[in-house]
């Protein structure tokens, strides 16, 4: 199954989608490449893993690492980790060496008003993909909501509503 | 903003307390919020100032990828060069990294795909993480619409990703040249940041 021509692959999709990932969470660019376009995961294991991902301690997107293991085992989860964070985070390092250099010139000012609403849209288009994978019944935009009023009018940690929504998933049957 | 925690911890901090701090900041932010903890761990040892700290969470916000391990990269690089940059990026991974295997290796290690009550548990955790997802959304988009023309270019991004379903980087390219467009600079010393 993992095959070195699958596990290039997949380091190329991958790096490409923690290159394209802009203000957070793309998952509207990783349900059309890893679900429609390559066919190595079922619009399930997208939900369960980014649903897995919030109750980890650090970045929610290590949702990758459960992908990569679903596509190719330990190998694939390897490799869709490195290949998803890797990139990003050196490019991370050397536009931030750059920056402190060069923060007011003109045109970093310009870059930094065209991207900041581009991730703007962004995270609006990860939400809408989010919702169409995970919300079936009204239950689930009731669940949606409820947490969202929580975790914005309270201080309570957001592992926590995630463990309860879980629970009231399982109990109801969802 | 002036460097003044930089300059009185210059050459200070080691790459490995940079792993152990942003580790721990991994361990307390389950369920998010890891700029917020990296914050105050930074602040709280006095290795960046407030200001400092909002400059390079911007930054991160700008650069593509996952916000929190970015944050890690450019904190690590600025506070102890490129060893820095490494470890805390495998400080704020390594907890969730061991975690997410071990779910990985039982929940799609099952012969029978999941059992009912367990798919229904991850069916609802989904759904509460679409809560999780609008309250790190809002501050962005908020960002993003306070900038001239920024509701067009959010809509545009919207409708092309999410309803339309487009390939992302010609999206971003094109809609990237139209924001440059708008806020090409205009004089030759611009505004300052």
């Amino acid at each position: 199954m993992s095959s070195p021509d699958l596990l290039g692959a997949m380091f190329a999709e991958f790096a490409r989608l923690g290159l394209v990932s802009f203000g957070g969470a793309n998952l509207a660019e990783m349900e059309r490449v890893l679900v429609l376009q390559r066919h190595w995961i079922s619009p399930q294991v997208l939900a369960n893993g980014f649903a897995l991902g919030q109750v980890m301690p650090g970045p929610n997107l290590l949702a990758v690492t459960h992908y990569g293991y679903a596509i190719a085992g330990w190998s694939g989860a390897a490799v869709a980790t490195a290949a998803f964070y890797g990139p990003t985070a050196f490019l991370s390092a050397l536009v931030a060496a750059l920056w402190y250099r060069n923060r007011r010139h003109p045109w970093a000012v310009a870059l930094r008003n065209s991207l900041l609403p581009f991730g703007a849209g962004v995270m609006l288009a990860s939400l809408l993909v989010l919702w169409r994978s995970s919300v079936h019944h009204w239950v689930g935009a009731v669940l949606a909501t409820l947490a969202f009023a929580l975790l914005w009018k309270t201080r309570v940690n957001a592992a926590l509503v995630i463990a309860a929504a879980a629970l009231i998933g399982a109990v109801i049957g969802l | 903003m002036t460097d003044t925690a930089l300059a009185r911890i210059q050459g200070g901090i080691s790459p490995g307390a940079l792993f152990q701090v942003f580790m721990g900041v991994a361990l307390v932010g389950i369920g998010g919020g890891l700029p917020a903890h990296a914050r105050r761990a930074l602040v709280a040892r006095g290795w960046m100032t407030d200001e400092e700290f909002a400059e390079v969470f911007t930054l991160a916000q700008l650069t593509p990828g996952p916000n929190a391990v970015n944050l890690a990269a450019m904190v690590g690089v600025r506070l102890s060069g490129k060893t820095g940059a490494v470890l805390a990026v495998a400080g704020i991974l390594l907890p969730g990294l061991l975690t997410m295997l071990a779910a990985s290796w039982v929940t799609l290690g099952l012969r029978d795909g999941l059992p009912d009550w367990l798919q229904s548990a991850l069916h609802g955790a989904a759904c509460a993480a679409i809560g999780v997802l609008l309250t790190a959304a809002i501050p962005v988009v908020k960002v993003g619409l306070g900038i001239r023309g920024g509701w067009l270019i959010a809509l545009l991004t919207w409708l092309a990703l999410g309803v339309l379903r487009l390939d992302l980087l010609p999206v971003l390219l094109i809609l990237l040249g139209v924001g440059l467009l708008i806020h090409h600079p205009r004089k030759p010393e611009g505004k300052p940041l």
